[in-house]
């Protein structure tokens, strides 16, 4: 912690930033922080409770985040992709960031849970992470730290909604996203949803009806997933940030195992690796125009 | 001149098919297993074995009962030039909330005043009118309760028909309203007239919820007034991803936006849909124009019109302090932090003077 700490001060003294984002203690557990000087960095942690993907603070769209000039950010392995998505994807320039990886074992579900990791509390895409610190990094900080444990098969409830026939997988998700009131909750946290006009927001035409019924959801999430597949980072803040509890993270999940089986493309931490959604290739598979 | 009469446990499952039986739709807290936590929503229950009285808040709050996320205003019909309007109905079937909290039966008197303003809202009182609220004695709290810091209380009756306070055999039920005195009267063998003295009122759930946030809605108020253009929103603001979790939790949050939508060639509906302050399109104009240009002025607006817009209009706060849209906030939003930063702001301004 003193570590981050210290970087931190260092780069706001040596005018290498202007702001930081990482993460602080509050009322109920840990939440994002925007640190503005050298004398605000002992506000910084990090711990198992560190869950959120502050990459999505990147986005070119936040206008009150990018006024706060240049930045650094904290990141975990995970959030590394994101980042390396953006850029990617041009909407960030690697030299206009600083990163600060973490070391990271693994962090619980929700920022507000109390206690150590244990495999029972463990993020489910935590479980057979590899990645102890971002590759991505300016700067590493952080103890070592061993892999997480926990044998939970977080993919085993895609394999059986996979399992199930159309009428039943059909029930299963008009029920689901039957609760879904359209706040966007999933498409606001998400580092990889920064289109400056999102088609849901579009109203001539409205591809998407807005009204929160079963048509205007399945069109919102089936589009969303769609828009997300191979882009998707995974790092699980759509089902976070969901109040009405859909677990959303199966459908990228499914659409992750689509791309990887057709394309052998699973999302990286590289950002030079082009993704399937915005390359053409001639030997593209067309079997769908015969 | 309320009545005070009992229910007891065994006589709770009874009830409830009593009410169904009669032909009422009856909603109630029930259990929800997802991503490996059970959790607490109001639907609509079939079998009473399914009902959780006294558990953990419901995730989301009641007013979607009264005010669906979405509702047709009514379909039209074209034929080359015919145009036939069909308006939605305004009576609504019979419902029956068994189970309401505090927080979300007070909410609902608090929005009636804004949907009864300017002009009545047949969509909103016609199913307020269908509705009984049978509210429970909040049992239990956590960190983001503060509704005793709005004026109400785990045992606050306010926007209740019945109100059930738990007790070892069963529930007492004051019966507070006409509309209260008729489920009575369709009920009464079930509910007996409660004796002795009225069940003790535990007090320390009060008391956790005290600690949580003391304010004075008068004082914030004020400094709100005065602090329209404060360095301070612009700090608050910065976590914000300006999703509507937060609106969409509120059990007071009531705005809504109105879209046609075509069904096929000849029709469609009108619809109205829940809306929220802190997306940027709520305000977006046609033109491109946004006169909420940022998180900070979007933010902003959120408290002004709980703590100041809606208190000068209505003489009350836009809130009944159930601390979902803290539970709910992905980026750590803490409107009880927010309200104390700005509390003790309104006392340093006023000892300044």
């Amino acid at each position: 912690m003193q570590e981050l700490r210290d970087l931190a001060r260092k780069l706001f003294q040596e005018r290498k930033i202007d702001a930081l984002l990482g993460y602080e203690c509050d009322r109920r557990g840990v939440r994002p922080a925007f640190v503005k000087a050298a004398d605000e960095c002992d506000r910084l942690i990090f711990d198992q409770r560190c869950v959120h993907n502050l990459a999505a603070y990147l986005s070119p769209r936040r206008s009150h985040v990018v006024a706060l000039g240049r930045l650094a950010v904290v990141i975990k392995s995970c959030d590394a992709r994101a980042v390396a998505g953006l850029i990617r994807e041009n909407q960030l320039k690697r030299e206009d960031v600083v990163l600060i990886g973490v070391r990271c074992g693994g962090v619980v579900l929700n920022p507000d849970e109390p206690g150590e990791l244990e495999s029972r509390n463990t993020a489910p895409r935590c479980v057979g992470c590899e990645q102890r610190e971002p590759a991505l990094a300016d700067h590493i900080v952080g103890e070592p730290k061993t892999a997480p444990a926990g044998n939970q098969d977080r993919d085993a409830r895609l394999s059986e909604i996979e399992s199930m026939n159309l009428d039943e997988r059909l029930g299963l998700w008009v029920d689901l996203l039957s609760r879904c009131t359209r706040c966007h909750a999933c498409r606001q946290v998400c580092p990889m949803c920064f289109c400056e006009r999102c088609v849901a927001d579009k109203t001539l035409p409205a591809w998407i009806e807005s009204s929160p019924h079963s048509r205007g959801n399945f069109a919102w999430h089936l589009t969303r997933a769609l828009h997300l597949a191979g882009r998707c980072v995974d790092c699980g803040e759509c089902e976070r940030a969901c109040p009405a509890e859909i677990p959303l993270g199966l459908l990228n999940r499914k659409a992750a195992r689509i791309v990887s089986a057709r394309y052998g493309y699973t999302v990286t931490d590289d950002p030079s690796k082009p993704a399937p959604i915005g390359t053409y290739r001639l030997d593209d598979g067309q079997e769908f125009m015969e | 001149m309320s009545k005070r009469r009992f229910l007891s446990k065994p006589d709770l499952g009874p009830f409830v098919l009593d009410l169904i039986g009669s032909g009422a739709r009856v909603i109630a807290p029930v259990r929800r297993l997802e991503r490996g936590r059970d959790f607490i929503e109001y639907r609509q229950v079939r079998d009473p074995n399914d009902i959780v009285l006294g558990g953990p808040l419901p995730v989301r709050p009641l007013k979607e009962i009264v005010f669906p996320p979405t509702e047709t205003l009514f379909r039209w019909r074209q034929a080359k030039s015919l145009i036939e309007i069909e308006e939605s109905p305004t009576s609504f079937e019979e419902t029956v909330i068994v189970g309401a909290t505090p927080c979300d039966a007070a909410a609902l008197e608090i929005v009636d005043h804004v949907m009864g303003w300017d002009y009545k809202d047949e969509l909103w009182f016609g199913r307020r009118q269908a509705t009984a609220v049978l509210a429970v004695a909040c049992t239990q709290c956590d960190e983001s309760c503060f509704c005793t810091a709005v004026g109400l209380s785990p045992q606050s009756t306010r926007g209740a028909d019945w109100f059930l306070t738990p007790s070892k055999e069963g529930f007492e039920i004051e019966v507070l309203t006409p509309k209260g005195e008729l489920l009575l009267e369709r009920h009464d063998t079930r509910c007996p007239e409660a004796s002795g003295s009225p069940a003790a009122r535990a007090s320390q759930v009060a008391d956790k919820v005290q600690a949580n946030l003391k304010m004075q809605p008068g004082k914030i108020r004020s400094w709100l007034e005065r602090h329209f253009e404060d360095p301070l929103w612009k700090d608050i603001a910065l976590r914000c991803h300006g999703c509507g979790a937060c609106a969409f939790s509120c059990p007071a949050c009531h705005c809504f936006d109105i879209m046609d939508e075509p069904e096929g060639m000849e029709g469609g509906s009108r619809r109205r849909n829940w809306d929220a302050c802190q997306p940027a399109l709520f305000t977006l104009h046609g033109s491109g124009h946004n006169p909420r240009k940022d998180q900070t002025a979007r933010f902003r607006q959120r408290i002004m019109h709980k703590f100041n817009i809606y208190p000068a209009r209505f003489g009350e706060v836009l809130c009944s302090g159930c601390g979902r849209c803290i539970r709910v906030c992905a980026a750590g939003m803490d409107l009880i932090g927010i309200l104390s930063e700005i509390g003790h702001r309104a006392e340093e301004a006023e000892s300044a003077l």
